[in-house]
């Protein structure tokens, strides 16, 4: 990140910068890229990304493009491209984004969704966000033939697993191939 | 299951149904569903294909992985991996690229005044 | 010079405080309570009472001014509200409608 001075030269407003001292309590919205350095409590929502510095808190549902996080935040974030915990962050809520990384060191406690399962990532379903939405609300269920046919990476539909692979861990929602996104729910006869 | 030197590996051809436990260090590269509860480290590698509940002292991923995961150690999941399950453990690494979709519990220690 | 910068695309709606210097360049709408100075730029909209040790205006401001040491309205500045503050500089050119108390006492 550029330092403060040349920040505060910028007569552009291209990039917000929130001081260690300042306490912002409320509603923020914006089209820019913001750093925060301070304590910025209540609702986030940005159309460009936003950094939390080491000495930032950020007490907020976050709705942002990209995220990097090297201080606390306590809320959830919905990232449209990408979230990075980096080594001194630390977050407890939900992410939802279409790439996550988690650096070592880096502090988590919450829900993960990415969305997609199927084969290689193309920059488009990267961006496309509207289906992911809908991951959240679906209760754990999968359709196998969907399953195997993600997994398999573009081979023919192979048989559904035998019913015993279902009977361990509950497994998430998972999208089938080439649906771009769509989540099949389906209730699985055990 | 031989203690320290010895590393299990799974080929890649062979399906195990079933419980594994084992002290040494274990490699998959095939199919596994089930539970495993291992001492050591465990990898799945890319071709392998995990189904489990899953225990052990450190955890690497680079290939499929469904069920819960705690790891007394380390979970590391790498850009090729494609992971949903619970993740307990201390620390925690998702490379971009992987997949991941779950919840993870790791020890996050927040400033007094949040 | 200020640590502190509301981007022009930024919207704030609550409250902001701080030890420090702000500037805003977007919009404001709440309360500001600072320890040091506020800068309004020119295209700053704050829709707030301000309370704070200096305040420098070239945007638009609407809400009551506090300032314990010193206000001033530059040109092209719009301000409505009631100011209070011992020391007050309103330059040619700027627009300002509300009441002024020159605050003799130490805040």
């Amino acid at each position: 990140m550029a330092n403060p001075k040349d920040l505060s030269v910028s007569a552009n407003g291209d990039n917000t910068v929130i001081g260690p001292s300042i306490v912002i309590n409320g509603k923020l919205t914006g089209d820019e890229d913001l750093t925060v350095r301070g304590r910025l409590e209540g609702e986030l929502a940005l159309t460009k990304t936003l950094i939390v510095e080491p000495s930032g808190i950020v007490k907020a549902n976050v709705s942002v493009k990209n995220a990097v996080i090297s201080g606390a935040v306590v809320g959830n974030v919905d990232a449209e491209e990408s979230i990075e915990l980096t080594k001194e962050g630390r977050m407890v809520g939900d992410i939802r984004s279409p790439r996550v990384i988690l650096v070592d060191g880096a502090s988590f406690k919450g829900r993960i969704d990415m969305g997609e399962v199927s084969g290689e990532r193309t920059a488009s379903e990267r961006g496309s966000r509207a289906p992911v939405r809908t991951v959240r609300s679906v209760p754990v269920a999968a359709r196998p033939g969907a399953n195997s046919r993600a997994r398999s990476e573009g081979k023919p539909p192979s048989p559904p697993p035998p019913p015993e692979s279902r009977s361990g861990a509950p497994l998430p929602p998972m999208v089938a191939a080439g649906s771009r996104r769509r989540v099949v729910v389906k209730k699985k006869a055990r | 299951m031989a203690q320290g030197e010895q590393t299990g590996i799974i080929g890649k051809g062979i399906t195990i149904r079933g419980n594994l436990t084992g002290g040494g260090d274990l490699v998959i590269e095939g199919r596994v569903e089930g539970q495993i509860s291992l001492k050591n480290h465990l990898t799945i590698e890319r071709t392998g294909h995990v189904e489990a509940e899953i225990r052990a002292e450190e955890l690497t991923i680079n290939g499929e992985a469904s069920g819960n995961i705690d790891a007394s150690s380390m979970v590391s999941i790498s850009s090729s991996a494609k992971v949903a399950g619970d993740i307990k453990a201390p620390r925690v690494v998702i490379e971009d690229g992987a997949v991941f979709n779950g919840t993870i519990q790791m020890d996050v220690k927040l400033p007094d005044d949040i | 010079m200020a640590n502190t910068v509301i981007g022009s695309s930024i919207i704030i709606d609550g409250e902001i405080s701080g030890d420090e210097d702000l500037v805003v360049q977007g919009t404001v709408k709440g309360k500001i309570l600072l320890k040091e100075s506020l800068y309004v730029e020119s295209s700053g909209v704050v829709e707030a009472d301000i309370e704070t040790q200096n305040v420098e205006v070239s945007g638009k401001v609407t809400g009551n001014i506090n300032a314990s040491d010193k206000v001033e309205l530059k040109t092209d500045c719009r301000v409505i509200g009631d100011i209070k503050a011992p020391r007050i500089l309103i330059a040619d050119g700027a627009s300002f409608k509300g009441n002024v108390d020159m605050d003799m006492k130490e805040r």
